[in-house]
């Protein structure tokens, strides 16, 4: 005989809340206070923890090409230029080390550092005098001052 | 003529070096370089190197960890081409932008191919009920740079 409906003394009831909760809970074992065991206020700080983790990835590039720059801008004082100058000098030289090597390079190898700061400081000066052309006056100019009687 | 403050520009005049006798420097510099590299007059080099799309200082026998997977299997010995700086002690040689094939050589060997420790994504938006969460797990690469040599054809 097929019995169509299930009796009521059949249940199915939770097995594995144990293992649930701790899904949760490991993550949150190295918070402070009560949400590192009660699962009720751990759900929301693990929660917060998660995305916080997700948003600080995408700053952390932002936070660490600042410092690169920063400590570049420091060397680059030391010996004599600011940061602007020695970036775009090196860049037109065409030597494309980027602000992580550039940084690393002036903390663990400062001979080579200050040969990158004496080679933008060249190329700086040769900007200049190509910029400034000959002194002379462009013709076609007879005067500086037209006087009408 | 009196001097005022507008006979000189108010910037500092600038003067290179005679470009003859620069020349002469240079070549003496250069030869000098390409001596001590053919006496192996140096310590440890150490090299500035893009390889996976980002830029490693990288000397020998030290550990690179890179996020993606190569095609190479575990053991084998990669050279990597594009160095953009080679440096030791007394010299460095700046490549404008890589240094040629026939002055650098490093060498590097594939150790281990694994994937990254799970990285959780998620995004939650309060009191709409919203939340997804992602779990991201990248392939890892290690290598081990065995060697950096250089040749002495400098010009």
């Amino acid at each position: 005989m097929v019995l169509l409906s299930a009796p009521r003394w059949l249940r199915s009831r939770l097995t594995d809340r144990f293992w649930r909760v701790q899904e949760v809970l490991k993550y949150a074992r190295h918070f402070r206070g009560r949400k590192n065991r009660c699962y009720k206020l751990a759900v929301g700080s693990v929660r917060r923890a998660f995305v916080r983790s997700t948003k600080a990835r995408r700053e952390k590039k932002r936070f660490l090409r600042a410092l690169w720059i920063t400590r570049i801008e420091a060397a680059s004082l030391e010996h004599g230029l600011k940061y602007p100058a020695f970036i775009s000098n090196l860049l037109k030289s065409q030597v494309e080390l980027n602000r992580k090597v550039i940084a690393d390079l002036a903390i663990y190898e400062p001979k080579t550092f200050k040969s990158l700061a004496a080679l933008a400081q060249r190329r700086r000066q040769e900007g200049f005098l190509a910029a400034l052309g000959d002194g002379k006056e462009p013709e076609g100019i007879f005067s500086r001052m037209v006087r009408h009687y | 003529v009196a001097k005022t403050s507008l006979t000189s520009p108010p910037w500092p005049e600038v003067k290179l070096p005679d470009p003859v006798e620069e020349a002469k420097y240079h070549a003496e510099v250069v030869q000098k370089v390409n001596q001590l590299i053919a006496e192996g007059h140096y310590g440890r080099l150490f090299a500035v190197v893009h390889f996976a799309s980002k830029q490693w200082k990288v000397t020998s026998e030290d550990l690179i960890m890179m996020d993606n997977a190569l095609e190479a299997e575990c053991g084998d010995r990669i050279r990597m081409e594009k160095v953009l700086l080679v440096g030791a002690d007394d010299f460095t040689l700046i490549g404008r932008p890589i240094l040629g094939k026939d002055l650098v050589r490093v060498e590097a060997t594939v150790i281990e191919k694994t994937e990254s420790w799970p990285k959780i994504n998620m995004r939650f938006w309060r009191r709409h009920n919203y939340q997804r969460k992602k779990i991201i797990v990248t392939p890892q690469t290690v290598l081990r740079i065995n060697s950096i040599e250089i040749f002495p054809c400098l010009s």
